[in-house]
C-alpha cells in the first residue's frame, strides 16, 4: 500500500465509482444487444456486479491501515450515538465517575501511603535496623531478641564498625515538642516540634538543603555550635519565606541555635506522618538541650531507630549477618564490663548471659519507604476501603451493563437488519465494546476530578486535628495511570456480555418479530444483573451498619470522665527553663490565675491526661507485701501525677474516701487509686489507709491510699482502664513536671482560648502553649481512622442503594414498556389493577429476594472478616443484617412500585392500540 | 495488508491465478474491466468464470503493485471507461509467474498421471 494512496482514499474511492458505474452501463449496454430492455439489462449487470459498495469497501480498505482506521470509525460511531442519547449518556458518565472516582480517591491515598518511595536518592539503597516500631525507650536486650531501639554508644559502634553501609544515621522514633523563637523579634515564643538526628543524617538519605547547609558531622560534635535545619512547608508557613531567617538565630527550649538551612521541598524526614518534622537537631545538642532528662548521657537507654545505605552491590543478608555478628560482640563487652567479680565467677548466671546474647539480632528491612508506621497501621483501613470502593463500581457497572442492554434491545432492529446486510458480528461487537470504552473513559475523567475532591475530604477526614499533611490530594501520574486502566477495564467489564449477546442476536428471528413483544431473550442477563446489585449493595450495607455502629459504641462509652465542658492546655515548662526548684511556684500560680477567669469552674494540672496515649508505668511496691512471684518479681501499675481538685475538673467519680488535697505536707503523701488498681492489689481487703510506693521495697511506705475513683481511659479506647494510682505533683524532694493544665469550664471549651492565652502570657511569656483542645475533640482524635472507614462506607453503601434502586427501577419500568399490549390485553380480559400491580411487582420481588438470599451469607462472611475492626459489636449482629436488609428491600420495591403503578393505571385501549 | 513481492502460488492459488490471467490479458494491449473478465471467459472456453465483484479489488491490487497502470479512456461504445495495460514490471510479474505456473502444473499433471511400475 502506498502511503499517499492512504491519504487519498476518498478520491480512489470516487474513481472506483465511476469506473464500477462504467462498467454497470458497459455491461448493460451488451444485455440490451443480446436483447434484453433496458430496466431488466441494468438489472442483470448489477446482479452480475453484485453490490458495488462491498466491491469498493474491499479496495477502500486496501488503502487503509487495518485496525488504525476501523478504530477511528468506531470511535466516531461510538460518539455520535452517544451524542444522539445525551441523557443515557450523562447518567452512564454520572455513575461510572462516581465509582471510578472514589476507587481512584482511595488508590491516591494507597499510593501515596503504602507505595510512594521517601523523596530521597536511590531509596532502594536504604535499610532500616529492626523489624517492628516498637517505641520509645527501653535498656538491655530487647523483648523477642530483634533489634530496633539503639543506644547512642551502640550506634557509634556500629556506624563505625560495618563497613557494608557508606553511612548509618540514627534519629528518635517520636517528634519532640518545642518552644522556638526567633531572636530580635517580638512576640512569645511558638509551639514547633522537632527530631533529634545524627550529623549525618541527610548525607545517608542524599538530601542536600533547598537553601543554606544541610547538617553535617561536624554539627554532632561535642562542643560545635549549635545549629537546626527546618523543613521546607515550616519556612514557608511560619517563617514567610523569608531567606534572611537562613543564618539567623532561634531559642529552641531557652538554647539559641543558628538557622543552617531550609530542607527541600516534599521532604517530610523518615517517617509519612501528619505534622511531620519542623525542625532537625544534632544528637550531639541533646545533652545541652534536656539538662538533666537527658538520653543521651544515659549510655544504657535505647532510644534511636537507625537507618542505613548500603554500599552499591553489597547484598543486605551480608551486612545483616555482620551486624548481628557485631551487636552480640558489643552487648557481651559491655555487659561484661559492668558485672561485678563475683558475677563474672558465677559460671551459671555466665552462661544464661551468654545465651541471652545469642538470641540477638538485627533484622535488615528495606526502607525506601521510609519508617513504615503510618503503613502498619492504615494498610488494614485501606483494605477494607479499596474492596468497598470496587464493589461500588461493580455495582455501577452491573447498572450500566443493564442499561447497555436495555439500550440494545431497543436498537435489536437496527442490528439485525445490518446482520443481515452481511455485516460481520465480530465488527458489531467491536463497535459496542468501543462504545462501552468510550463511555468508561469519559467516565474516568470525570472521576479524575471526583477523585480530586474525594482525596482532599478524605485527607481531612483521616488526619483531623493534623495542621499539615505531607500528602498532596493532586492525582499523581500513577493515580492517573491507575484511573485510565480502571476505566478502560471497566469499559470492557460492563460492556462484553451486552455486546456479545446482541451481535449472536438471529435477525430472521428479530426481524420476523420486528417490534412484537414476544419474549424477551435477555431479560434473564437483566434480571441476573439486578440479583447481583441487591447482593452487592447489602454486603456493602451490612459493612456499613457495623463499623458505624462499632464507632458509634467506640465514641458514647463511658470514658470515666466527662467530655464536655472541659477543656486540655498543652505546656511543658521544661521548654521554657523551669528547673525543679521554680516550678512549685509556677503551679501554684497557674492553677490560681487560670481558676480566677471568669466562666472557669475548677482547674487543675497533670502528668498527662485522658485519652492523649501517655502512660507511665512502674512497679509498684505494696507495704507488708513480698514479690508477686518466686522469681522476686513485682507488679506494676500505671501512675500520673495529679494537681489538687483533679478528679473534679475532668469529671472523674471519686467512689470512696477522698481526693488528694491541697499542696500541703500531709497532701505529698496522699495518692488515689483506681478501681481496677485496688481490685489488682486489694482484692480482698479495704485499700483506703494503706500505704504503697515507687523506685524500690525500701519506698512502699511512701503514700497512703485516701480515695477510690472509677476507671477512666487514657491510654485506648478499645481496652480497659489500666490499673492506675494518681500522686500528687509535690513529693518530698521537688515538683515533678507537669504536661498538660485541665479546665472545667461553663460554656464551650472552645471560646476560652483567648482568656487562657492571655492569662498564660501575664504568668511567663516564655510558657509555650504547645496546643489547646476540648476534652471531646481530644476523644474524638482518637477515632479519625475509625470515622474515616465508618463514614466511607456509609457513603459507598448508600451509593450501593441508591444503584440498586435504580437497576430495580430500570428493569421493572423496561418490562413493563415490554410488556404493555401483554397487559392490556390482560386488563381487557377482566383482570384488576390489583392483579396487574402484583403481576409487575412480583419480577421485583423475584430479584430482590434472590439478591437478599445470595447477600446474605456473603455479607456475614464479610462481616466475620471485619470482626477484628469492630467495637461491642459482633461480625454477625442480627439487628444490623436485618436492619440493612429491611431498608434494601423496602426502597428496591418502592423503586420498582413507581413503574407497576404506572403499569396499573394503563388504559386498557391505549394499551392494546400501541404497537 | 497485502506485502510486495511474488506471492506463492500454492496458499492462494486462486487469486494469484486471477492475476495472472489478468497480466496475460493485458498483454495483448490495454484493456478496461469488463473487456478483461470477457477475455478471461471467451479464451477459458467459459470454463473459468471471473466474478466481476473480485475483478475490480484484484485490478486495484495489481495496480497498488505497480504490475499495471490505468487511465481513462472511451469504449467501443462510447463509454467512459477506465483502461489498463501492462507496465514493465508487470511484464516481469508475467514471466515470471507463468513459468512457476508451469512447473507447478506439470508437477500436479505427474502426480496425477496413473502409477505405470
Amino acid at each position: 500500500m502506498r502511503w499517499s494512496r492512504f491519504f487519498h482514499r476518498s478520491h480512489w474511492d470516487r474513481e472506483r465509482s465511476r469506473e464500477l458505474e462504467a462498467h454497470l452501463q458497459i455491461e448493460a449496454d451488451e444485455n440490451v444487444a443480446k436483447g434484453m430492455s433496458p430496466e431488466e439489462a441494468r438489472y442483470a449487470a448489477r446482479r452480475k456486479l453484485g453490490n458495488p459498495s462491498l466491491v469498493r469497501e474491499e479496495i477502500y480498505h486496501m488503502n487503509s491501515i487495518g485496525s488504525f482506521e476501523t478504530l477511528a470509525q468506531d470511535l466516531r460511531y461510538a460518539v455520535r450515538r452517544l451524542r444522539r442519547s445525551p441523557g443515557f449518556a450523562l447518567v452512564c458518565v454520572l455513575t461510572l465517575a462516581l465509582g471510578i472516582g472514589a476507587n481512584t480517591a482511595i488508590f491516591t491515598l494507597v499510593d501515596a501511603v503504602m507505595l510512594r518511595s521517601l523523596p530521597v536518592a536511590n531509596p532502594a539503597q536504604l535499610y532500616r535496623l529492626g523489624d517492628n516500631n516498637n517505641c520509645c525507650m527501653m535498656t538491655g536486650t530487647q523483648n523477642d531478641g530483634s533489634f530496633v531501639l539503639y543506644s547512642y554508644p551502640l550506634y557509634q559502634d556500629l556506624r563505625d564498625h560495618t563497613a557494608e553501609f557508606s553511612e548509618l544515621a540514627a534519629f528518635q522514633p517520636f517528634l519532640s515538642d518545642l518552644s522556638v523563637r526567633r531572636n530580635g523579634t517580638p512576640g512569645p515564643a511558638e509551639p514547633f516540634n522537632g527530631e533529634l538526628v545524627s550529623g549525618n543524617y541527610f548525607a545517608m538519605l542524599g538530601v542536600t538543603a533547598f537553601a543554606g547547609r544541610e547538617l553535617t558531622p561536624a554539627d554532632d560534635r561535642p562542643g560545635a555550635p549549635p545549629a537546626a535545619v527546618m523543613s521546607y512547608h515550616t519556612w514557608q508557613t511560619h517563617f514567610g519565606a523569608d531567606p534572611s531567617v537562613i543564618g539567623s538565630t532561634v531559642t529552641i527550649n531557652t538554647m539559641a541555635y543558628t538557622v543552617a538551612g531550609v530542607a527541600p521541598p516534599g521532604f517530610y524526614g523518615e517517617t509519612l506522618r501528619s505534622d511531620p518534622t519542623e525542625f532537625w537537631l544534632p544528637l550531639g545538642t541533646e545533652p545541652a538541650l534536656n539538662r538533666q532528662d537527658s538520653r543521651l548521657r544515659n549510655p544504657e537507654l535505647e532510644w534511636l531507630y537507625l537507618i542505613g545505605r548500603l554500599k552499591p552491590g553489597v547484598a543486605a543478608a551480608r551486612a545483616q549477618s555482620h551486624l548481628t555478628i557485631e551487636l552480640q560482640q558489643w552487648l557481651w563487652s559491655s555487659g561484661y564490663a559492668q558485672a561485678t567479680t563475683e558475677q563474672r565467677n558465677d559460671k551459671a548466671l555466665v552462661e544464661e548471659y551468654r545465651q541471652e546474647i545469642a538470641r540477638q539480632h538485627i533484622r535488615l528491612t528495606p526502607a525506601g519507604g521510609g519508617v513504615d508506621s503510618m503503613q502498619t497501621k492504615y494498610a488494614a483501613s485501606l483494605r477494607l476501603l479499596m474492596t468497598a470502593a470496587g464493589l461500588v463500581l461493580l455495582i455501577a457497572c452491573a447498572n450500566i451493563a443493564n442499561l447497555l442492554l436495555a439500550r440494545g434491545t431497543a436498537s435489536q432492529l437496527q442490528i439485525a437488519i445490518r446482520l443481515a446486510l452481511g455485516g460481520p458480528r465480530r465488527r458489531l461487537m467491536r463497535q459496542m465494546l468501543t462504545e462501552s470504552v468510550v463511555l468508561a473513559l469519559a467516565g474516568g475523567a470525570v472521576g479524575v476530578y471526583v477523585a480530586y475532591a474525594g482525596t482532599r475530604t478524605i485527607l481531612l477526614l483521616a488526619f483531623r486535628g493534623a495542621h499539615y499533611v505531607p500528602i498532596s490530594p493532586d492525582p499523581s501520574l500513577q493515580a492517573l495511570g491507575f484511573a485510565f486502566l480502571l476505566s478502560l477495564a471497566t469499559g470492557i467489564v460492563f460492556g462484553v456480555a451486552p455486546a456479545w449477546i446482541h451481535s449472536r442476536a438471529n435477525p430472521g428471528e428479530v426481524l420476523h418479530g420486528a417490534g412484537r413483544s414476544t419474549g424477551d431473550r435477555h431479560s434473564m442477563a437483566r434480571n441476573s444483573l439486578v440479583v447481583l446489585q441487591v447482593g452487592l449493595s447489602l454486603v456493602l450495607l451490612a459493612a456499613a451498619g457495623l463499623l458505624t455502629e462499632s464507632l458509634r459504641k467506640l465514641q458514647d462509652q463511658q470514658f470515666g470522665f466527662e467530655t464536655s465542658g472541659r477543656l486540655m492546655v498543652k505546656v511543658d515548662p521544661a521548654l521554657a527553663g523551669y528547673t525543679a526548684a521554680r516550678r512549685v511556684g509556677l503551679y501554684q500560680e497557674l492553677q490560681q490565675r487560670l481558676g480566677q477567669i471568669p466562666g472557669v469552674l475548677s482547674a487543675s494540672l497533670s502528668g498527662y491526661s485522658p485519652m492523649e496515649h501517655q502512660n507511665w508505668n512502674q512497679d509498684v511496691y505494696i507495704e507488708g507485701r513480698r514479690p508477686a512471684n518466686d522469681s522476686g518479681q513485682y507488679q506494676n501499675s500505671s501512675l500520673d501525677r495529679v494537681g489538687a481538685h483533679y478528679f473534679e475538673t475532668i469529671g472523674t467519680r471519686l467512689l470512696r474516701g477522698r481526693s488528694i488535697g491541697d499542696q500541703t505536707a500531709s497532701a505529698l503523701h496522699e495518692a488515689v487509686i483506681n478501681r481496677t488498681f485496688a481490685m489488682k492489689f486489694f482484692p480482698h481487703e479495704d485499700p483506703i489507709g494503706q500505704h504503697f510506693g515507687i523506685g524500690g521495697p525500701s519506698h512502699s511506705g511512701d503514700y497512703e491510699i485516701v480515695g477510690i475513683v472509677e476507671d477512666a481511659k487514657y491510654t485506648s479506647a478499645d481496652e480497659p482502664a489500666n490499673p492506675t494510682a494518681f500522686l500528687p505533683l509535690m513529693t518530698p524532694l521537688e515538683a515533678a513536671g507537669i504536661h498538660d493544665i485541665e479546665l472545667h469550664v461553663a460554656g464551650k471549651p472552645e471560646n476560652f482560648e483567648p482568656e487562657v492565652r492571655r492569662a498564660m502570657a501575664g504568668i511567663d511569656p516564655n510558657l509555650t502553649l504547645l496546643d489547646m483542645v476540648s476534652f471531646g475533640e481530644q476523644v474524638a482524635l482518637n477515632f479519625n481512622q475509625e470515622r474515616l472507614i465508618a463514614r466511607l462506607t456509609e457513603l459507598f453503601g448508600l451509593l450501593a442503594l441508591v444503584l440498586a434502586c435504580v437497576g430495580v427501577y430500570g428493569v421493572t419500568a423496561y418490562s413493563v414498556a415490554r410488556r404493555t399490549n401483554e397487559i392490556g390485553i390482560r386488563m381487557a380480559l377482566g383482570a384488576g389493577r390489583r392483579t396487574v400491580l402484583g403481576l409487575v411487582l412480583r419480577g421485583a420481588l423475584v430479584q430482590v429476594g434472590l439478591g437478599l438470599a445470595i447477600g446474605i451469607p456473603v455479607a456475614v462472611a464479610g462481616g466475620r472478616l471485619l470482626a477484628s475492626e469492630l467495637y461491642g459489636v459482633k461480625g454477625h449482629e442480627p439487628v444490623i443484617f436485618a436492619l440493612a436488609a429491611v431498608l434494601l428491600a423496602t426502597c428496591a420495591l418502592a423503586a420498582g412500585f413507581l413503574p407497576a403503578r404506572r403499569a396499573s393505571a394503563l388504559d386498557p385501549i391505549a394499551a392494546l392500540r400501541q404497537e | 495488508m497485502p506485502t510486495r513481492g511474488t506471492l506463492p502460488l500454492q496458499g492462494e492459488l486462486l487469486q494469484g491465478t486471477l492475476d495472472m490471467l489478468i497480466l496475460q490479458t493485458l498483454v495483448l494491449g490495454p484493456a478496461h474491466g469488463h473487456t478483461i473478465a470477457h477475455v478471461i471467459e471467451h479464451r477459458s472456453d467459459e470454463v473459468l468464470q471471473v466474478e466481476h465483484g473480485s475483478l475490480y479489488p484484484a485490478l486495484h491490487r495489481l495496480e497498488n503493485r505497480g504490475w499495471i497502470a490505468s487511465f481513462w479512456g472511451t469504449s467501443e461504445n462510447n463509454r467512459k471507461a477506465r483502461y489498463y495495460r501492462l507496465t514493465p514490471a508487470g511484464r516481469r510479474q508475467l514471466a515470471d509467474q507463468t513459468s512457476r505456473w508451469e512447473k507447478l502444473s506439470q508437477a500436479v499433471a505427474r502426480v496425477l498421471k496413473p502409477v505405470t511400475e
